[in-house]
């Protein structure tokens, strides 16, 4: 996937400065040292885009296994364990490592595009959110490697515990997580959330501070794009659910490292305090998992029906208010955990009240549409079944809010239906949506539309067939985590129908994402302007040269693009002068990489540390931790770098118009 | 695979080529024709751990406030869905569109705006009002009218105070990884696995963990209170209606917690005082030179007895299942392996008086049999499940290898006398 054009017209005005160290930051802008250096937002967008997409399938085929263990009654195709294993991995990576990433991709490569900036405000601070993804990737799934070699006798961790990829659930319950209940899975577990919250942080902050301070002229916040929008609201999110975690899983580490008591209720401790820790945590990351797809949906719609979205200020505000109410909430996941009448109340009261906010964005999505011009291009069908399916997903959340009720349906099977259809139904579709909104931006290449149609049919069909039936055996007593159930409880047929869809969705989603791949290489070209959009990525060049915009535009309006089009002569977009210095861009950089490496084979070190199998381990993680913090420091030191361009104004503007 | 499987399958075929059909020539009516095939699939409403056949007033109350929240909610998906609906088909782009002018830039309209934010807040007040409602009915023991005090049920027990607060019923349950204890501290009763509650007697059952959370659910009685350790939970329920009836552990809770299984019965209250006098009185020592009590000599060698309670027996740990009455109980194995005959012609024993009596359901050849696949090969039935072993202490083993098929029957022939 080449993003950068020949720009014949640049010169390098000012040779990369070397560093107090003597060094020169590296500023190759192709091949593979570019993209393991590279600071460009674009290429780190689509680094971030390609690990999720990897990671979606990983997770995928951890659902799959799971549908077929739990196509028939007591089904022995893989054991109590491994399906344990399955779904605590197949959540934790699907949140942490498939939805989260594509949205930071997304993130990456549109936000900075629709605020007119060149570059996100800290560069190397993006790389390192980068290699971090991928160290507590790798930290997280290297387990089922070690696991492997446990089969096959080469690898006995001392305590002989055989969960050696985390088996405690995505959520890790104190006191199932403790030493004598689980294996060194959960040190994997810890360790990898720990260093993905490093990456979740860096990146958070970024944006923030890019989106606060690079906005181009005109940009007023309340011109902002949706999507940019919520990516600052998750972007704060992040920063205040993230400490929550932090702390519940560095407690949970010293219980199980150091022999401390946070939650041991043997001695004293209090199991119940990681549920509230996890949950402060837990409910907000469920906002931001949807907030920046409801985002990507509320720039598709308007696109399509060419009008623009309907009540921005509200459904600004009201993805605040969800942010907001997002932290209040957190004990409606703890109904059956005997909070007291007093708090049982309060937390149904509050998780209806997130209801309205919620349904606000809905009614304005439909007005949208409503005196539009609907084309129904893929985005758009992604678009329109996301509104559909997050509906059916909000209803069933309603249900949940009330608490005597929930009493029955919570850890059951339609908990899954629910949070299936709002993360399914909700994120992936619109995720979707966005892949094939915005490829051509990504790769100035078109996915196939035509068989994108066939595509969505499956998905959305195999998503309902799945996670229909799910609410009806939820209802009929069939409850989570379970391995296998018995015979004669009437669930046999629709976990048998259930798995048949799940096989349907996952061919649908494996064919998008092999689509992606495909099309990248092959694709059509794309036109400049190829759904007639609305903001301001469109006005550069598909894909952009790596300084985003020759000029930077001085916006005149919400829809700034659009408006440029087809308003008046007062809304067409001007240009900044150009600077007699040129345009500063950053240069690469190695140490975030090196960073990145080192947190991997600390996690990963330190994990294996108790098994006690290979020696030494306690040692390497020490080194590797420190080596991790050295390239920080070294970014301080490798000196400012940066180069000069002078670019001729680029007319992408002038064909469009 | 039974007929419906088959049934669904083939009517599940036929609708999805149906629906390709549709979808070359109106992806929306393609879509639809599929969805609509799910909703009018049979469902029976009667299954054995099904919430909507309620069976008494707290697992009632909640499944009325359920049925609120789904009218509700389907009065809103009827208005939103036709909204959406009519909008996508009404606006959607015609040949020659191209040519007309943009459609109206409109930003929104504040009336609409407040009018419907209004709107889905009155909406949610109809849910507010009896879900408070309800959470005060579910956090309240109901007051037991005087004549259905404890003693007047069981008037031969001295230990019964007759304060107002022993008016109910108390139950103990505590949860292991993946088995139950039951305790009734008003009758000094403590067995495993099954519970035995009168009908239409309020019953509070006080929630107890003894290594991981665990929670707590009979769907016909109420939804789930966890089991937390360190924590005091309760939980109040009545059954109305005899039978036996089936629940689960529903919070995950390691290996095997799939195979965490809760059986209980309602009875009468009748059934219930001669449950208590069978209960408080310990199964007769087997004959002297009887394979039986051979298999009791074993049960102390072979090391059964370091955890397993044995009333009236001499052995007392309390690590373990309670085995005092084993052999009148309709499951083993926490659930897993059951006694039922094999001929009782309903899936629900559920609402029926003729299901709560053990010599009515128990087959005791499947019974022996259970017994002896559960002594020999307990790591099959369930995996993880913890056994005491002489060489080893307690351990998940495959198989128990110290153990030959003569010493299992002979132990099998001693819990078969633990009526």
């Amino acid at each position: 996937m080449a993003t950068t054009l020949p720009i014949p017209e640049t010169t390098t005005v000012l040779k990369p400065q070397k560093s107090d160290l003597g060094w020169t930051r590296p500023d190759h802008k192709t091949g593979i040292v570019d993209w393991l250096t590279t600071t460009d937002h674009k290429k780190i967008g689509i680094m971030y885009g390609c690990f999720a997409l990897f990671f979606l399938i990983v997770g995928g085929v951890e659902a799959l296994m799971i549908r077929i263990q739990l196509a028939v009654p007591q089904n022995s195709f893989v054991s109590a364990t491994t399906y344990n294993q399955l779904f605590t991995m197949h959540g934790t990576t699907m949140i942490f490592l498939a939805v989260m990433p594509i949205n930071a991709a997304f993130f990456n490569f549109i936000m900075p595009l629709q605020i007119g900036a060149r570059d996100v405000a800290f560069p190397r601070m993006n790389t390192f959110g980068l290699w971090t993804l991928l160290a507590g990737g790798i930290i997280l799934n290297i387990s089922w490697f070690f696991q492997f070699a446990n089969a096959f006798g080469w690898f006995a961790p001392a305590d002989g515990r055989l969960e050696i990829a985390p088996a405690g659930g995505w959520f890790g319950y104190a006191p199932l997580s403790a030493t004598q209940y689980t294996g060194i899975g959960t040190n994997f577990w810890i360790l990898g959330l720990q260093v993905l919250g490093i990456s979740s942080l860096a990146g958070s902050f970024n944006f923030i501070v890019t989106i606060i301070n690079m906005r181009a002229p005109g940009m007023k916040m309340m011109r902002l794009p949706v999507f940019t929008w919520m990516t600052l609201i998750t972007s704060f999110l992040l920063i205040f659910a993230l400490p929550a975690i932090a702390v519940a899983l560095a407690e949970l580490q010293f219980d199980r490292y150091f022999n401390t008591n946070f939650f041991k209720v043997e001695m004293g401790g209090q199991p119940i305090l990681w549920q509230h820790l996890f949950w402060i945590f837990g409910h907000p990351e469920v906002y931001i998992l949807i907030l920046p797809t409801m985002g990507i949906v509320s720039e598709i719609l308007p696109t399509f029906s060419k009008r623009p979205l309907f009540g921005y200020p509200i459904i600004v505000f009201s993805g605040a208010v969800i942010g907001f109410l997002g932290f209040a909430v957190w004990s409606h996941h703890m109904f059956a955990t005997g909070l007291g009448k007093y708090a049982t109340a309060a937390f149904s009261l509050l998780t209806m009240a997130i209801a309205v906010p919620t349904g606000v964005k809905i009614f304005n999505w439909i007005g949208t549409l409503w005196g539009g011009r609907i084309t129904f291009s893929i985005p758009m069908i992604y678009s329109l079944a996301f509104v559909w399916m997050f509906m059916m997903g909000g209803f069933s959340g309603i249900m949940h809010s009330s608490a005597p009720a929930d009493a029955q349906q919570t850890d059951s099977y339609f908990v899954i239906a629910h949070f299936h259809y709002v993360l399914i139904g909700g994120s992936l579709l619109s995720i979707i949506a966005g892949l094939y909104y915005w490829f051509p931006k990504v790769t100035g290449k078109m996915m196939n539309l035509k068989l994108g149609k066939w595509y969505a049919f499956l998905i959305i069909a195999g998503l309902n067939i799945t996670f229909f039936p799910m609410h009806w055996l939820g209802l009929n007593g069939m409850p989570r985590r379970t391995h296998t159930y018995q015979a004669g409880f009437g669930w046999e047929t629709w976990n048998l129908v259930c798995s048949i869809g799940a096989m349907v969705l996952g061919i649908g989603i494996f064919l998008v994402v092999l689509d992606v791949f495909i099309s990248a290489r092959r694709g059509k070209l794309a036109a400049k302007d190829p759904w007639d959009g609305r903001t301001l990525e469109w006005t550069t060049s598909n894909p952009p040269p790596h300084y985003n915009f020759a000029r930077t535009p001085i916006v005149k309006g919400k829809d700034s693009f659009f408006i440029h089009k087809y308003g008046q002569s007062k809304d067409k977009i001007e240009f900044e002068g150009e600077d007699a210095h040129g345009i500063h861009m950053p240069s690469n950089s190695w140490m975030p990489m090196i960073s990145g490496i080192c947190f991997t084979i600390f996690g990963v070190a330190l994990a294996l540390m108790p098994s006690g199998v290979i020696p030494g381990m306690g040692w390497l993680a020490v080194i590797t931790l420190v080596g991790a913090c050295i390239p920080l420091f070294l970014w301080a030191l490798e000196g400012p770098g940066g180069y000069h361009l002078h670019v001729k104004k680029d007319n992408n503007l002038a064909t469009n118009s | 695979m039974n007929k419906r499987v088959y049934i669904i399958c083939k009517n599940l075929i036929i609708m999805i080529f149906k629906s390709l059909y549709f979808v070359k020539h109106n992806f929306i009516l393609g879509l639809s024709s599929t969805l609509l095939g799910f909703f009018f699939s049979g469902c029976a409403l009667n299954d054995r751990m099904s919430t909507f056949d309620y069976k008494g007033p707290v697992a009632k109350i909640q499944y009325d406030l359920f049925m609120v929240t789904v009218y509700v909610c389907l009065i809103l998906f009827i208005i939103v869905a036709a909204a959406l609906a009519w909008a996508v088909v009404k606006y959607r782009a015609r040949k020659g569109d191209e040519n007309k002018p943009m459609p109206k830039q409109g930003h929104g309209n504040p009336l609409v705006e407040v009018g419907l934010i209004g709107g889905s807040i009155l909406m949610l007040v109809v849910i507010a009002v009896p879900t408070v409602n309800a959470i005060w009915y579910t956090h309240q023991m109901p007051k037991d009218d005087q004549s259905s005090h404890l003693i007047s049920w069981y008037p031969n027990t001295q230990d019964i105070p007759s304060g107002e607060e022993d008016s109910v019923l108390i139950i103990r349950a505590t949860g292991y990884q993946w088995w139950w204890t039951f305790e009734y501290p008003q009758f000094g009763i403590r067995t495993a696995n099954e519970m035995v509650i009168p009908k239409g007697k309020t019953v509070r059952i006080e929630l107890r963990a003894a290594d991981v959370i665990h929670s707590f659910w009979f769907p016909k009685f109420a939804g789930k209170v966890d089991l937390i350790p360190g924590r005091n939970n309760w939980m109040w329920i009545q059954a109305d209606h005899e039978g036996h009836y089936y629940g689960q552990c529903a919070e995950f809770c390691g290996e095997a917690h799939a195979y965490m299984l809760i059986r209980s019965d309602v009875v009468n209250e009748m059934d219930f005082a001669n449950w208590v006098q069978h209960q408080t009185t310990p199964a007769p020592l087997p004959k002297e030179r009887s394979l039986a009590s051979e298999g009791k000599k074993l049960f102390v060698t072979k090391t059964c007895v370091q955890c397993h309670r044995v009333d009236g027996h001499g052995y007392e740990s309390l690590v373990g299942p309670d085995l005092s009455h084993i052999a009148s109980r309709k499951s083993i194995g926490a659930g897993i392996l059951e006694n039922i005959r094999d001929d009782l012609p309903t899936k629900d024993y559920s609402g029926s008086s003729k299901f709560a009596s053990a010599e009515h359901m128990i087959d005791p050849e499947k019974l022996r049999k259970n017994l002896f696949e559960w002594v020999r090969y307990s790591q099959k039935y369930k995996p993880g499940n913890l056994m005491y072993y002489p060489a080893n202490g307690l351990r998940n083993l495959d198989e128990r290898g110290d153990f030959t098929d003569e010493d299992v029957h002979k132990i099998v022939d001693y819990l078969m006398t633990l009526k």
